[in-house]
């Protein structure tokens, strides 16, 4: 494993490479959005959510804060705040684990198999486990409701997306220049 | 083998808290204090009476005086964080324990703080002799115009505004056994085998009998001998937690096989003793005979019990550890001496050391005995004599016999024997104080019962000639016979930076001061730490007085410190070193520095420091506590790795979901009560006034975000200005009432509608299986003091956050009941369809069907109208968690959330203390542990000030007391990075000079035959090859992307940038290039 203060540019590096786009907030390594699609196969296909990735000072020895965005009904997902209650992001992280193992396994497989034992959104684990037509009805709702792919912005094509942002950002960091930094 | 423990112990941390006895006899929350000492008293003190755990008895020795301070109260605010560590009961027979200290070296004097810090009932001092110069070398009780005193006498000052609640008295003629009857435990120092033969005899065959302890510390060896007496019985021989489990199942079987729940690992030992709770189905388990186990595994357990006739298992089922008791049998010094057995190794690259020292302290013996003086450093003639009787008692062993005699150790141990140095007196007094805490109250597990070390490591290099270590007549001569003047002067001359001015730093101002470090005109020690002096440091922090709480540490410690060596060069800053102070402790300061010494109580600090020290290329030396426990790390450049070098993980914490509706235990109380009263107190307030001070743009932020958090967050803003407005006192009542009942009652009832208990996963089980608990909602009564507590923490905190004044007839019961039973209190109504977690809101109706968007502009409508009727210049005041502050009620109000929770879901309550040490993150501290660590370092100064030592010569440090345990090993070299013919590691930084452009950065790189992918400066991403819109940055200056994606300057007097570059070979093999500065200007 490459040096830890490296990770993050490591990890970036190969979200991008592996087509995701992501989104950066001012060229900050700290925070920044990656667009997940919902795994084919799952209730979730088709959705699109922005899904919004802290990196903490100590990362990876400490785990990324993953928090999705746009709504999304699932029950281990806080419907209001989108934190994850995920053990492979939370309790169980180690630091050989990347950005990429995120978003290509442990989301998809969230989204895949819900886990309503431990739940986060009660009312989804419990609508599952009683009613499992309604259930499903309500995620699709929602995927058509709040994460529509034009919805998330563009399309999904290649970083070159991010152009758009630039100029937002240039216009700011031109006038930081005169600026001083926050203490 | 690699020590790296400040992590591991800051892991442990959450294990090691003390948790409420199964069935001790806690205080009760909500009963007045003196009506349960007393009763907890009467428990103590009968010593037939079985404790309640059915398995510890009162330590021999161990005196229950009504009159003494026994009685009292322990005084919380100062002994917080020594009572995480000890608990009550110990901390009782320690205020019960008296002491005897003979011989006042620096040894005796580091016994005797450690001692009146931890609070024993009293201390007597002895000692015939008078102060010498010699003795400033490691008594830091004595100044100068002390020299000519009685030693004893000259200590019983300082010593008593220690702890002015411990009694000192001197004795300062002659001892006699006699005197000895007086004590729980008696120290000696500085006596002759024969007398501390005699003396042992004595106190072996007391009833009870008197723990022993004989110490010396004689140049860099030090040695202890303890005999706590035939038959001692240790309590709790290791102070960990009692391991618990959540049982899945158990089978009816001889015998039988136990499973714990999935999700988290047993940790039960082979042989362990167990008892079951909460079992249903098989009750019989729920008796409370402690069982033995077998097979212990993660997952699993043989319970070796017949439970074929038992009822069959159902659900539930708690496994908790029953901690044994050990009894140990002590031999007397006279008997010990020729059959030592074995001794506890601190180092293994020194496995056959101790016999040795075992025989040279004796010799030693002899030669003061023979001569009557020590051997003189530097005498040939002496360490000839010491050599001889040291052959000729190993001559005398018999089978015990040596079969060589390495002469090189004794001539260090000849020419050093009479030197009392601080750093190993700093050490021997932290274990020996330690071992007298275990004598007198029988925690933690003794010594048993030689202990011999040493550190001829720390001696200079270049070997000593005799002319220099000639004393020269000043206060440092004891430690010039050992290091010899040359390295004194480099001592008095050094540059240090002592990060920290806490326990650690009050430790390390002592030792440094005593040494001569930075004690003349051209060394400097530059203190620093932003703290201010509080009560609850005082039972460690040894340099602050009662009289200096609120005053700055920093300036305190050092004028102190001042004080013990007038020559002491030392500035003191209050700021905390940080990125933002880089100004204050500038590149100037940092070039300046011969060495930097942490003392942090924090792992974010000391990456941070270690971060400037392998920039600046500066030794430096790590060391931290954790109860009992203690690590040392030195960091040595281009010798040893960096701190940050490796981690580990960080502490484990509760689900989201275990901790927002499925508590299994009171840390999940906990957790939840202080995010609570920080949403509640802290951060709603807060989002009040933000709203209040900019209202416009408050609402279109908000509007803008259009997101579920926007509008929770002005959900809670409008509640607090609208529905939930405190006017008076009464309305703050009315608050706290229903909050009662929206958490512990309507809450409850809605989760367990929406999950009755008898709900079942998809797949059918029971979805209310361990470790979820299944909740019931509680009852509110004002004659049940757990909610009568809770109402009154929550009222007065509300109170205090509208600027309402608290009335005075909260304290009056009647009253209180009385208009807490006026609330009227709505009846529930389940709510269909909401959601469990964020369940608060009375507007969320049907929360999920309606838009964000839609509510957010009717909360705002609202929240406008509001404002409008709001007092002018209307703010709320927010409280901030204050754990040490016993009359704000911040304690007792998460203490009153945990708890009612916690009967919610069943699970055991914690009392306010606990509360405190758990929710407050109280560190366990003790002063004996620290000074240990601040010795072990001071050993290391000495090899880093000296300068061309070797890897091998250095020592990381773990130890933990409470075993005991000392473990020495050397540092590990940094790793060495490889890429065509260059090698590096972390501690070598590439230079390039020139205002490059990034474009000209990339070729350099490249030249290398290295592609950077990615740049960086901080945090700021300066290129990434992936992304198209960086291409436009490639012909501006690096510094010029540095300073606007940045957004900072570099300041004015640096000359240079650095970056940090992500990049691969050729062949896309990643390859970790070192720093580079590019030197712009």
């Amino acid at each position: 494993m490459s040096s830890p203060s490296k990770r993050r540019e490591m990890d970036l590096m190969k979200l991008m490479m592996s087509d995701y786009r992501v989104e950066m907030v001012n060229d900050g390594m700290q925070e920044f959005y990656v667009y997940f699609h919902g795994p084919n196969e799952s209730l979730y296909q088709g959705g699109v959510w922005r899904v919004r990735v802290e990196l903490p000072d100590a990362y990876p020895y400490k785990s990324p804060s993953i928090g999705f965005v746009n709504k999304i009904y699932h029950p281990n997902v806080d419907e209001m705040s989108g934190s994850v209650c995920l053990d492979v992001i939370n309790q169980t992280w180690s630091p050989m684990f990347d950005l990429v193992n995120v978003f290509e396994v442990f989301l998809p497989q969230l989204l895949l198999y819900p886990n309503p034992s431990d739940p986060l959104n009660g009312e989804a684990a419990a609508l599952m486990m009683r009613d499992r037509p309604a259930y499903e009805q309500k995620v699709k709702e929602y995927c058509e409701k709040y994460a529509k792919p034009e919805d998330a912005g563009a399309p999904k094509e290649d970083i070159s997306s991010d152009e758009e942002l630039s100029e937002d950002e240039y216009d700011s960091s031109d006038e930081a220049v005169v600026g001083k930094p926050d203490p | 083998m690699v020590m790296r423990c400040l992590g591991a112990l800051s892991r442990a941390l959450l294990h090691m808290f003390p948790r409420k006895r199964p069935a001790g006899g806690e205080v009760e929350e909500g009963v007045p204090r003196e009506a349960v000492v007393p009763k907890k008293l009467k428990v103590e003190c009968s010593k037939s009476e079985v404790a309640a755990d059915g398995n510890h008895r009162p330590p021999h020795g161990m005196a229950c005086d009504s009159n003494g301070r026994n009685g009292a109260d322990i005084d919380e605010d100062l002994h917080s964080r020594q009572l995480a560590v000890y608990g009550r009961e110990t901390m009782r027979r320690l205020f019960a324990s008296s002491v005897l200290i003979s011989g006042l070296n620096g040894l005796g004097a580091e016994i005797a703080k450690n001692l009146a810090l931890a609070g024993v009932k009293s201390i007597t001092l002895h000692d015939e002799g008078i102060v010498g110069l010699w003795d400033l070398s490691s008594n830091f009780f004595f100044y100068e115009e002390d020299i000519g005193k009685n030693r004893a006498v000259a200590c019983i000052k300082k010593l008593r505004e220690l702890n002015n609640a411990v009694m000192i008295s001197t004795l300062t003629g002659e001892l006699t056994k006699e005197h000895l009857s007086d004590f729980q435990a008696v120290v000696f120092t500085d006596i002759s085998l024969d007398k501390a033969m005699e003396f042992d005899d004595y106190c072996h065959s007391q009833h009870p009998p008197i723990s022993f302890i004989k110490s010396e510390v004689r140049g860099l060896f030090g040695s202890v001998f303890c005999d706590f007496g035939p038959e001692f019985t240790v309590v709790d021989v290791d102070g960990e937690e009692p391991h618990t489990g959540i049982v899945a199942s158990i089978s009816n079987g001889n015998p039988a096989l136990v499973f714990g729940v999935d999700d988290e690992r047993l940790e039960f030992q082979d042989g362990d003793l167990v008892v079951f709770s909460e079992v249903q189905g098989m009750t019989e388990l729920n008796d409370g005979k402690p069982r033995k186990i077998k097979n212990a595994r993660a997952q699993s357990l043989i319970l070796e019990e017949d439970t074929s006739h038992f009822g069959a298992y159902e659900k539930g089922g708690i496994v908790t550890q029953v901690k044994q008791p050990k009894v140990l049998q002590f031999k007397p010094l006279r008997d010990a001496l020729s059959d030592p057995g074995e001794f506890l190794l601190s180092d293994f690259s020194k496995f056959d050391r101790p016999p040795l020292l075992h025989l040279a302290f004796q010799a030693l013996d002899k030669f003061k005995h023979e001569l009557g003086c020590f051997p003189v450093a530097g005498s040939e003639e002496d360490v000839q004599r010491l050599m001889a009787f040291a052959i000729s008692i190993n001559e005398s062993l018999g089978a015990g016999k040596l079969e060589e005699i390495n002469q090189k150790l004794l001539r260090h141990f000849a020419n050093g024997s009479r030197a009392v140095l601080n750093p190993m007196a700093a050490i021997f007094g932290g274990i020996v104080g330690q071992e007298v805490v275990k004598a007198c109250t029988g925690k933690f597990h003794p010594l048993f019962q030689f202990f011999y070390f040493d550190s001829v490591e720390s001696l200079p290099v270049e070997p000593l000639e005799p002319d220099d270590v000639k004393p020269l007549n000043c206060r440092y001569d004891a430690q010039i016979s050992v290091f010899g003047s040359k390295l004194q002067k480099k001592l008095e001359e050094a540059k240090v930076f002592l990060v920290g001015s806490g326990a650690l730093g009050c430790e390390f101002l002592k030792n440094l001061a005593l040494m001569g470090v930075s004690c003349s005109q051209k060394g400097k020690l530059t203190i620093t730490d932003d703290d201010v002096i509080e009560k609850s440091n005082l039972s460690r922090q040894f340099l602050f007085h009662d009289w200096n709480i609120g005053q700055p540490k920093s300036t305190i410690a050092a004028s102190v410190a001042s004080s013990i060596n007038p020559s002491l060069h030392i500035e003191a800053l209050q700021n905390r070193a940080c990125p933002e102070t880089e100004n204050i402790f500038d590149d100037a300061l940092w070039e300046s520095l011969n060495i930097v010494i942490n003392a942090l109580d924090n792992v974010t600090a000391r990456l941070y420091i270690d971060g400037r020290c392998l920039y600046f290329q500066k030794p430096l030396l790590e060391s931290g506590t954790l109860g009992a426990k203690c690590n040392t790390q030195m960091v040595i450049p281009h010798l040893t790795e960096n701190y940050g070098a490796s981690r580990d993980p960080p502490e484990k914490q509760a689900p989201m979901c275990t901790v927002h509706s499925f508590p299994h235990n009171i840390d999940h109380c906990l957790t939840w009560a202080r995010s609570e009263f920080e949403g509640l107190l802290e951060k709603t307030p807060n989002e009040v006034n933000t709203f209040l001070s900019n209202p416009s743009e408050y609402t279109s932020a908000l509007k803008n975000a259009g997101d579920a958090q926007a509008r929770d967050l002005l959900e809670r803003v409008l509640e607090c200005l609208d529905k939930e407005w405190c006017e008076n006192f009464k309305d703050c009542i009315t608050w706290a009432r229903l909050k009662f009942e929206d958490y512990f009652v309507n809450r409850v009832k809605q989760l367990t509608f929406t999950f009755p208990e008898d709900s079942a996963t998809s797949t059918g089980a029971p979805f209310w299986s361990a470790p979820k608990r299944f909740p019931h909602p509680l009852q509110f009564s004002t004659s049940d003091p757990g909610h009568l507590n809770f109402v009154i923490g929550a009222s007065v905190l509300r109170a205090q956050t509208f600027g309402i004044s608290i009335p005075d007839w909260i304290r009056c019961p009647l009253e209180l009941a009385d208009a807490i039973n006026k609330v009227s209190v709505p009846d529930f109504q389940s709510k269909k369809g909401v959601k469990i977690v964020t369940d608060e809101k009375a507007t969320s109706l049907s929360a999920a069907s309606i838009d964000d968007a839609v509510v957010i502009s009717e909360l705002i409508t609202k929240l406008e109208g509001c404002a409008r009727k709001l007092p002018a210049g209307f703010r709320m005041n927010p409280i901030q968690f204050e754990k040490d502050d016993d009359t704000n009620y911040h304690m007792d109000l998460i203490t009153g959330l945990a708890n009612m929770r916690a009967r919610n879901y069943g699970i055991g309550e914690v009392d306010k203390l606990n509360a405190k040490i758990k929710a407050g993150r109280i560190i366990p501290a003790i002063a004996t542990s620290t000074a240990m660590a601040t010795g072990v370092v001071c050993l290391e100064l000495y090899k880093v000030l000296d300068g061309g030592h070797k890897l091998e010569d250095y020592r990381n440090t773990f130890a933990n007391l409470a075993l005991p345990l000392l473990s020495m090993a050397e540092p590990v070299a940094p790793k060495l990075n490889k890429h065509q013919d260059m090698s590096w590691t972390i501690w070598d930084r590439w230079i390039i000079k020139g205002d490059l452009t990034l474009r000209e950065l990339l070729q350099w790189l490249k030249n290398k035959g290295i592609n950077a992918y990615s740049i960086s400066y901080g945090s700021s991403l300066l290129y990434n090859s992936m992304l198209p819109r960086h291409r436009d940055r490639m012909d501006k200056k690096v510094v010029d992307v540095a300073r606007d994606v940045a957004r900072a300057e570099v300041p004015p007097y640096r000359r240079h940038l650095d970056i940090v570059a992500a990049c691969e070979n050729d062949e896309g093999a990643d390859v970790d290039i070192p720093l580079i500065s590019i030197y712009f200007r």
